[in-house]
């Protein structure tokens, strides 16, 4: 970026089925005021706050942000709603830092939520639409095709996805926000329902109550302290259309396009060597091995070999969610967030048990849409 | 000022008429013509603009990820670099500048869309409301303007008379603007025997909810000039929330618009809003124009006089096309300083005010400065 920006401070809830210790306020003020202390800030430094979340049906209230202004502390202050479906927490962190990056503004506030105890996913996350006939399916339902759509072109083995859902529980255990943290072997999961073919139950991301705040800073105040920030090295955020003849729903093209853009602005030549860890969204398994080819780490059809060989586990070459992940913690609009933000935290180098040894770069990711919407970031060590 | 900005314009506007209800069209076929219409005006291909961002709501909508399927009319293929903001498309317009001002992006569209028709804008703005006692209660955007609107009678002394003169002044406006809704004039007197919705609003006070789709199109200096022969340049603008809590705000004034004007007239190197020949306010009633007039310092007036012309176009009174409300009133300072507003062509106009605002009372304001010269040399 022209002007760097950093991530100077990071706060997260403890993430789980029902937050019923919490308002939707109080959830959001959990991540907001640990995010302030991570900075030493304090609400009235901050010049703005960008709000996302995935859709409003989740809770059942028309653009909450309104009726948050005061929980987020953004009273006089400008606040801008981000919506990007999946993808939104990702694409929210992002507009915080266009702010930064654009010189108007010094630090930014920037929180995304989902209290999906209030309301029903699978209900708010069926779209009606024109002409075509309902699926009621939620999320699951929608993947699921895009899933054997990649095992079917890639001739991948059935033990990839549970194998990448075991990972990832078995990261999680390492996370203390993580909301599922039980562990569970390749074969807890082989037998687990199956829900939508070929995604299991236990291959399925929960339904979360969480919340996730960042601040994002200019040069002057990541440098000031009181911690080592993560310099946001490239960002972008990318859409392509639904209905494109041709189109590849397994490895997008705005996803690659999207990864090129934010590679090149942070300089990644190669991003399996000059990436150290990904945070990558990841809501049913198999896509973690989609999403290893989109994002240039395995070529075509490598990235379940990769996944086989145990290559992205946590102590081998490129750990991915160390976190655990969407799998293991998925309060829908904080999801992207989440990545961002524990990309952040691993540069920083204080992401605690699930700290990644000797990162340089991280990549935070997102999608969402019918895998249509994409944002991302690589954070840095170095300015 | 420390940070250098950018001489970024508003290079092109498009919309539909706004109708009650398009009976024959989904959302993204009333957006499709208008994303076409601002390329055409502007004389590119959609590849030459470099940022997207589209503004609607779900709940508008009534479905989760309704701006999905905006996509494929904005022409998002190849992949465009893109954003959707949950909010009215005046908002959307003011981060489509900020993004500009990064320097990596040069041009940018800023499109809206709104099926209002499909749903009841008054129970579903009742959930924007505070859920555990506010919604709870019934309030919606009618009632909660009604309490406001009672407060600022109660400390002003103003009348429902005062109230009639500025539907009238703007009904009058609406009849020379052809993509208003409501076209007919009507007099003050009528205006005052309309019956109360909410008292002390009168069905006369309130605006016509309709439908549309608009689309703006966004330029830097040095490629503004190539896509429109006289550019409305951005001079100034901000943005400001306030707390929803109606029982926590002087409703009578608002203190965000006023705070979103005062930093868009210094950034705009303005003393007052009196310099301009016109504003174009997002006042879904007359109140709300007393009060927007107020915080940008203005006086108010329901004809005549001196001052800037107010809503020219005949405002939200005429056409009030939820979330793309804002940016009709972008477009509509576009074509006053281009020299496209037709009959409400104000005479000479070469700066202009185009303010927006969503939620409960003016609960966000979002304030333009624009101008016929660049800002900044």
């Amino acid at each position: 970026m022209s002007r760097p920006v950093a991530v100077v401070g990071v706060g997260q809830t403890k993430h789980g089925a029902r937050r019923s210790d919490h308002s939707i306020p109080g959830l959001v003020r959990e991540a907001v005021d640990r995010a302030l202390l991570d900075a030493g800030l304090e609400h009235a430094d901050i010049d703005a706050v960008v709000v996302g979340k995935a859709p409003d049906m989740l809770e059942g209230i028309a653009q909450p942000e309104q009726f948050l202004v005061g929980a987020l502390g953004g009273h006089m202050k400008p606040v801008l709603r981000v919506h990007t479906a999946g993808s939104v927490g990702a694409s929210t962190a992002i507009t915080a830092a266009v702010h930064v990056q654009s010189g108007l503004y010094d630090r930014v506030l920037t929180v995304a939520f989902e209290k999906q105890s209030e309301g029903n996913a699978m209900w708010a996350l069926s779209p009606s639409m024109p002409f075509t006939p309902p699926l009621v399916a939620g999320a699951g339902g929608f993947f699921a095709p895009y899933c054997r759509a990649y095992i079917r072109k890639t001739a991948a083995p059935m033990h990839i996805g549970p194998m990448i859902a075991a990972n990832a529980r078995e990261n999680a255990g390492r996370n203390e926000y993580a909301h599922l943290t039980e562990p569970m072997t390749v074969e807890d999961v082989m037998n687990s329902p199956m829900l939508w073919d070929p995604i299991r139950y236990l291959e399925t991301c929960p339904s979360s109550d969480g919340a996730v705040a960042l601040i994002v800073a200019n040069e002057a105040q990541a440098r000031k302290g009181p911690r080592k920030p993560a310099w946001i090295k490239g960002a972008a955020s990318y859409a392509e259309a639904m209905w494109v003849p041709g189109r590849d729903q397994v490895s997008p093209r705005a996803g690659k396009v999207c990864a090129r853009h934010v590679y090149d602005k942070a300089g990644i030549r190669n991003p399996w060597t000059d990436i150290q860890t990904a945070e990558i969204y990841v809501p049913f398994s198999w896509f973690e091995a989609m999403w290893l080819e989109n994002l240039g780490f395995c070529a075509e059809g490598e990235g379940w070999k990769a996944v086989d060989r145990g290559d992205q586990k946590f102590g081998r070459h490129l750990p991915v969610n160390p976190s655990g992940g969407v799998l293991c913690t998925n309060p829908i609009g904080a999801s992207g967030m989440l990545r961002l933000g524990e990309a952040a935290l691993q540069v920083m180098g204080r992401a605690g048990a699930h700290q990644v040894e000797n990162v340089r770069h991280a990549l935070g990711h997102a999608y969402g849409g019918g895998a249509q919407y994409f944002a991302m970031w690589v954070v840095g060590a170095e300015p | 000022m420390t940070t250098k900005l950018r001489n970024v314009a508003v290079v092109g506007f498009a919309q539909l008429p706004v109708v009650a209800r398009d009976e024959h069209r989904m959302a993204t076929e009333m957006l499709y013509p208008v994303v076409r219409e601002a390329l055409a005006q502007v004389g590119v291909e959609r590849d030459a603009i470099d940022y997207q961002v589209s503004a609607s709501t779900d709940y508008m909508d009534g479905r989760p990820f309704g701006f999905v399927a905006a996509l494929d009319v904005m022409g998002s293929w190849p992949p465009r670099q893109d954003l959707h903001l949950e909010m009215d498309g005046a908002f959307a317009a003011y981060y489509a500048w900020l993004k500009i001002q990064t320097g990596e992006v040069d041009t940018a569209m800023v499109a809206t869309h709104g099926k209002v028709s499909e749903g009841e804008p008054d129970r579903v703005f009742n959930l924007q409301l505070e859920p555990y006692y506010h919604a709870a209660i019934g309030l919606d955007p009618t009632s909660t303007s009604a309490l406001q609107a009672s407060a600022f009678m109660a400390r002003t002394g103003t009348t429902d008379a005062d109230l009639a003169r500025v539907a009238a002044r703007s009904r009058a406006a609406g009849t020379r603007n052809p993509d208003a809704q409501l076209r007919e004039a009507a007099s003050a007197e009528s205006l005052q025997r309309t019956p109360f919705k909410v008292r002390p609003l009168r069905d006369g006070y309130l605006p016509p909810i309709g439908e549309t789709a608009t689309c703006l199109v966004l330029a830097a200096e040095g490629k503004a000039e190539t896509l429109c022969d006289r550019p409305a340049w951005i001079h100034g603008t901000h943005h400001i929330s306030e707390l929803q809590t109606i029982g926590a705000r002087d409703l009578t004034r608002s203190a965000s618009a006023r705070l979103a004007a005062e930093k868009a007239l210094a950034m705009a190197g303005l003393a007052s809003a009196r310099e301009v020949d016109l504003v174009e306010l997002l006042a879904t009633n007359p109140v709300e124009e007393f009060i927007l007039l107020d915080a940008l310092g203005l006086e108010a007036r329901s004809g005549g006089g001196s001052g800037p012309a107010i809503n020219p176009s005949g405002g939200p009174l005429c056409a009030h096309p939820i979330m793309s409300t804002g940016s009709i009133r972008l477009g509509e300072a576009f074509r006053q300083l281009a020299g496209r507003a037709g009959e409400r062509q104000v005479a000479k106009a070469a700066r202009a005010i185009a303010h927006g605002a969503q939620g409960h009372c003016l609960q966000q304001n979002v304030v333009f400065v624009l101008g016929t010269e660049r800002r900044w040399s």
